[in-house]
């Protein structure tokens, strides 16, 4: 018999008539799992045109164009969408831009997923001063506006990819650290886990064995979610100049630069645009999606 | 001062030891205003003083605010009490260091009152069961199943069957049944239950309470049975004990407390219990108002603003749990009901 | 964890909304007359729900009477259907559901009706007082003002009028000083105090039926045996049918006048409650009543049981749904399905092989304990 999948810091859905909710489940089963996999299917098709596509299909290179190729129009033989000002072609500057954008993404949210909720984790279920003082040091990475911080450190440290990824990891790590201790919090009250302290396991055996398990879908959605703010933050520090340096497409580049030339061409910008858009619809989706699937507390 | 026996109404069926012995225990929680500053001071529980024998049953029983949940919270130390001792085997468990604990909770286990959030819902059945196990490395790992094995059977869940599954693929009954094999996996001596089977429907609850009396004369268990339905905990114990916000009201023999409740909110709390005799109303009369706050209880005797016999004395002063009447039966009152009949002075009213 | 505010919202509406045109104060009816049609009639009620792409039958084809001024019990466990069959009573039921049968009030039928209607006939004709007060009141709201909101939804009031009515209604449900609880918040109020002044938002508008779904389960036994008191003052002096529902067999055998005992969708005994407890008849009846610890039995007994668990609802077949567990079931209980019929004066139930009447003390197939 079906029924919804619960952990425990959301348990069965709520109703008068508790066996009734484990019978008669809201979740529509068929809407959630194509509201999870459309969208998943369609991250899968972008991951492949941006990683494996370039390495099987020769594909232009995003750099070093002849300018006797500049300004080719949308639809030219040999460059689906043209070139640019320069003369690259802009469908491979779309593909390893869509490279920068998923690498950054991808890197910040696992390092603010095992940083951050390691940390949370950590701070929560031991409580005292060792909470007292992480939290309030993570609270000083929230209380800076994000973008002034982001554009310190890079400026700091110099543009590079990798710089980026720190940069936007002081955010994602607080972030984690929130999500994770309060989940904590709630999740070391739950009787399961007094019944654990109460067999004398050990609490890297409790943080482990239960916390861990427990807190996952709420960091996995939170992480999904937070994949698309940080492509958006990442696409950001390009427009400002402050992202990965030059010649590197990212998608973001491609709309700063793009946006001088709007009225003149404006698939410049929208390409990218679209590409952008449609990354974080699909995450953002996916997110929403599991999160409904898997009762997770917002 | 007096020896513990006499003081606390322990009994000895069967000539038990004494296994637990409770001795003033006050329980507070600090309320925290927004900001977290000290709102004020709850005492949950005030001054509670028992005994309980090895073999025997001590039933708790209470309604909201009576303390009985936060007074087995307290006896486990999770958390540990304000102020009073615990004395389990001859050890006093407040202020003991969680390595000195260790081999302690090997014979001291609680039942919580859901099963559904006692069991971890990632986990699978006999990995629940064998947890207590892991955590003091006792056996190998095919010991540990053989023993997973035996207890699933032992609660009446078949572990073929329901070794592999998760918490949310059983009913209610059987997951409190597992909660159930995981406390007796360490060979407890005294298993702290609170409220077992008040989230069960009847036929599943009724099953469960067999369950408890089946272990309890197969392994020899001492039970601290905590509920709010007085019938159910006659069910299953030796000795009652009654507690109203905080304190204890009137402990001692099962038979006695029912049949002759000495004190007034005892005998509300018995008058109120509905029967399944048609058309006996529940008697009026027996208690009025309502409960007061925990913050600011009552001067004197705490059920006084409820109670039908309260007089000047019992607002000046608190009354002491001391024997009257049979054996072994505490009351705290100034004026407790005499013995002969559990009918109140008001007249019963039968209805229809 | 606070349930999503449309639904908090929905229940607070069902027990104050009513008409949005203008209702007239109806006299509150002196109580049944001899040979009129019942108050509220329930012929054939299913009730299906669709999950997980499979039909769970939550309701299969029950049929009951409630006369005015009269109290009847619904008695169940989890998934009996009771709860359902209240809501559908109600027009309570998600969109999801799906509703077959004749539910008729007052000779109207509520089956197939539109929202619009519904919300005429909730809080007019019938009120719900649910299991937990702290979900049927608004937090943000002082009592006061939920109180004048369900009058004045339904009596021409001014501001002045209605809170005066309010005052009364509390002091109606016995709540002491009435003037300054007022303008107190719910959590300044215990769950009992609470759930009087859910009791006054109910009967705000003097509805002919006041269902009571395990509304007191979640109050400590003093407290239900005073809100159980006011509940039938309050139904002698408005003349309001009650329908309660409970997996409380005890309850509804102090309380209540007829029993309508339900398993797994059906109902499988209904009689009077003298004759219910007398002399029950279905074996299901007898094990829920032999299962109740009671005062009278000695400690240490051990209860007679019956083993397994209540049948899924999604696959139903032929046959008693209670033959699986039953202790006197035989080969023919689990090919047909009992009707229920009328058996004697007054006693129907759904059985091929009932019990000897007699009171649910032991009996045949008495202590059977048995694991899933």
């Amino acid at each position: 018999m079906a029924v919804p999948v619960a952990d425990a810091l959301s348990p069965a859905l709520p109703d008068d008539d508790a066996v009734a909710a484990r019978r008669f489940p809201r979740a529509h089963g068929l809407m959630r799992t194509l509201e999870i996999t459309i969208p998943a299917a369609v991250l899968l098709v972008l991951l492949f045109f941006c990683f494996i596509w370039p390495v099987v299909y020769p594909v232009p290179k995003p750099t070093g164009g002849s300018i006797l190729n500049a300004g080719l129009p949308m639809w030219s033989p040999g460059h689906i969408f043209g070139t640019d000002t320069v003369g690259n072609d802009i469908m491979a500057r779309i593909l390893y831009g869509g490279q920068i954008s998923f690498e950054v993404a991808a890197a910040v949210q696992v390092i603010g997923l095992v940083v951050g909720g390691l940390l949370g984790m950590v701070a929560g279920y031991q409580g005292g001063p060792l909470e007292s003082v992480l939290m309030r040091t993570l609270d000083v990475f929230i209380a800076f506006p994000s973008l002034v911080l982001v554009l310190a450190i890079v400026d700091s440290l110099g543009q590079s990819e990798l710089n980026v990824i720190w940069a936007l990891s002081a955010f994602s790590i607080p972030a984690f650290a929130r999500v994770a201790r309060a989940g904590t919090l709630r999740l070391r009250d739950q009787p399961f886990v007094v019944a654990a302290r109460l067999s004398s396991a050990k609490p890297w055996r409790i943080l482990s064995g239960h916390v861990v398990p427990n807190l996952m879908p709420q960091l996995v959605t939170f992480s999904l979610l937070g994949a698309g703010v940080t492509i958006i933050l990442e696409g950001a520090l390009d427009f400002l100049g402050y992202g990965i340096p030059d010649p590197a497409p990212s998608w973001g580049k491609e709309i700063a630069v793009g946006q001088t030339m709007l009225s003149v061409r404006p698939s410049l910008v929208i390409v990218p645009s679209i590409f952008l858009f449609v990354t974080v619809v699909c995450l953002n989706l996916m997110g929403d999606g599991l999160r409904a699937r898997w009762g997770v507390r917002s | 001062m007096t020896p513990p026996a006499a003081a606390n109404g322990a009994s000895r069926p069967g000539g038990g030891d004494v296994l637990l012995e409770v001795r003033h225990l006050v329980q507070e929680f600090v309320l925290r205003d927004y900001g977290g500053a000290k709102g004020g001071v709850l005492q949950a529980v005030s001054d509670v003083s028992f005994g309980l024998c090895a073999g025997e049953t001590l039933g708790i029983v209470g309604e909201t605010g009576s303390g009985k949940s936060t007074l087995a919270r307290s006896v486990i130390q999770a958390p540990p009490p304000k102020a009073g001792a615990v004395i389990f085997e001859g050890k006093d468990l407040v202020g003991l260091s969680s390595r000195a604990m260790k081999p302690v909770r090997r014979h001291l286990q609680i039942v919580f009152q859901d099963p559904f959030t006692s069991l971890d819902p990632k986990w699978a059945v006999s990995r629940i069961v064998a947890e207590p196990l892991v955590a003091y490395a006792i056996g190998s790992r095919r010991e540990r199943r053989d023993r997973v094995n035996a207890l699933l059977d032992l609660v009446g869940l078949d572990p073929a069957r329901y070794g592999r599954r998760h918490p949310r693929e059983l009913s209610g009954g059987q997951a409190q049944r597992v909660a159930i094999a995981r406390a007796l996996v360490l060979e407890p001596k005294l298993i702290l239950c609170d409220e077992p089977v008040s989230s069960l429907d009847v036929l599943v609850q009724a099953q469960v309470l067999n369950l408890f009396e089946k272990l309890r004369s197969d392994l020899k268990l001492s039970y601290l049975f905590i509920a709010h339905d007085l019938a159910l905990v006659k069910q299953v114990s030796d000795r009652v004990a009654v507690m109203y916000l905080g304190k204890l009201c009137e402990i001692g023999p099962v038979r006695d407390i029912y049949r002759q409740p000495l004190h007034p909110y005892t005998l509300a709390l018995l008058a109120s219990i509905p029967s399944p005799t048609p058309g006996k109303r529940v008697t009026r009369g027996v208690i009025s108002g309502e409960l007061p706050s925990p913050l600011n209880p009552p001067s004197g005797c705490r059920f006084r603003t409820r109670c039908p016999r309260a007089q000047d004395r019992c607002a000046a002063e608190a009354p002491e749990l001391r024997a009257v009447g049979g054996q072994g039966h505490l009351v705290a009152c100034h004026f407790p009901l005499t013995g002969g009949s559990s009918t109140p002075a008001e007249s019963t009213a039968v209805r229809r | 964890m606070t349930r999503p505010l449309g639904q908090r919202v929905r229940r607070v509406a069902a027990t104050t909304a009513g008409a949005w045109s203008a209702a007239r104060d109806e006299p509150a009816p002196s109580g049944p007359e001899p040979g009129a049609a019942p108050l509220l009639d329930v012929a054939g009620l299913r009730v299906r729900f669709r999950s997980h792409g499979r039909a769970v039958h939550a309701v299969q084809g029950i049929s009951f009477t409630v006369e005015p001024g009269q109290t009847v019990a619904i008695i169940g466990e989890s998934g009996s259907g009771k709860t359902v069959s209240a809501y559908a009573v109600m027009g309570l039921l998600p969109r999801t559901a799906h509703v077959f049968g004749s539910i008729r009030f007052k000779g109207v039928e509520l089956v197939g009706r539109s929202e619009r209607d519904l919300q005429q006939h909730r809080g007019r004709n019938a009120a719900m007082v649910f299991q937990d007060p702290e979900r049927s009141l608004n937090p943000t709201m002082r009592i006061g003002s939920q109180i004048t909101e369900a009058v004045r939804r339904h009596l021409p009031l001014d501001r002045k009028e209605a809170q005066e009515r309010a005052v009364e209604l509390l002091g109606m449900v016995r709540i002491p000083t009435p003037e300054r609880r007022f303008y107190e918040y719910p959590h300044q109020l215990s769950g009992g105090m609470r759930q009087r002044v859910v009791i006054a938002i109910a009967l705000a508008c003097k509805p002919a039926l006041l269902i009571a779904d395990e509304a007191t389960t979640a109050l400590d036994v003093t407290t239900q045996a005073q809100i159980m008191d006011l509940l039938l003052d309050l139904q002698q002096e408005l003349g309001t049918a009650l329908l309660m529902i409970s997996h409380d067999l005890a309850l509804a055998a102090s309380y209540a006048e007829e029993v309508i005992v339900m398993y797994a969708g059906r109902v499988v005994e209904r009689a009077a409650a003298r004759d219910l407890f007398g002399s029950v008849r279905m074996p299901y009846t007898r094990a829920l009543l032999n299962a109740i610890p009671r005062t009278e039995l000695e400690p240490h007994v051990l209860l007679p049981v019956v083993g397994g668990l209540p049948p899924d609802l999604s696959a139903v077949g032929p046959g008693c749904p209670f033959a699986p567990r039953c202790p006197d079931a035989q080969q023919d209980c689990q090919r047909l399905t009992p009707p229920l019929e009328e058996h004697e004066i007054g006693h129907w139930w759904a059985c091929w092989h009932p019990c000897e009447g007699g009171p649910g003390e032991g009996g045949p197939g008495g202590a059977k304990e048995a694991a899933q």
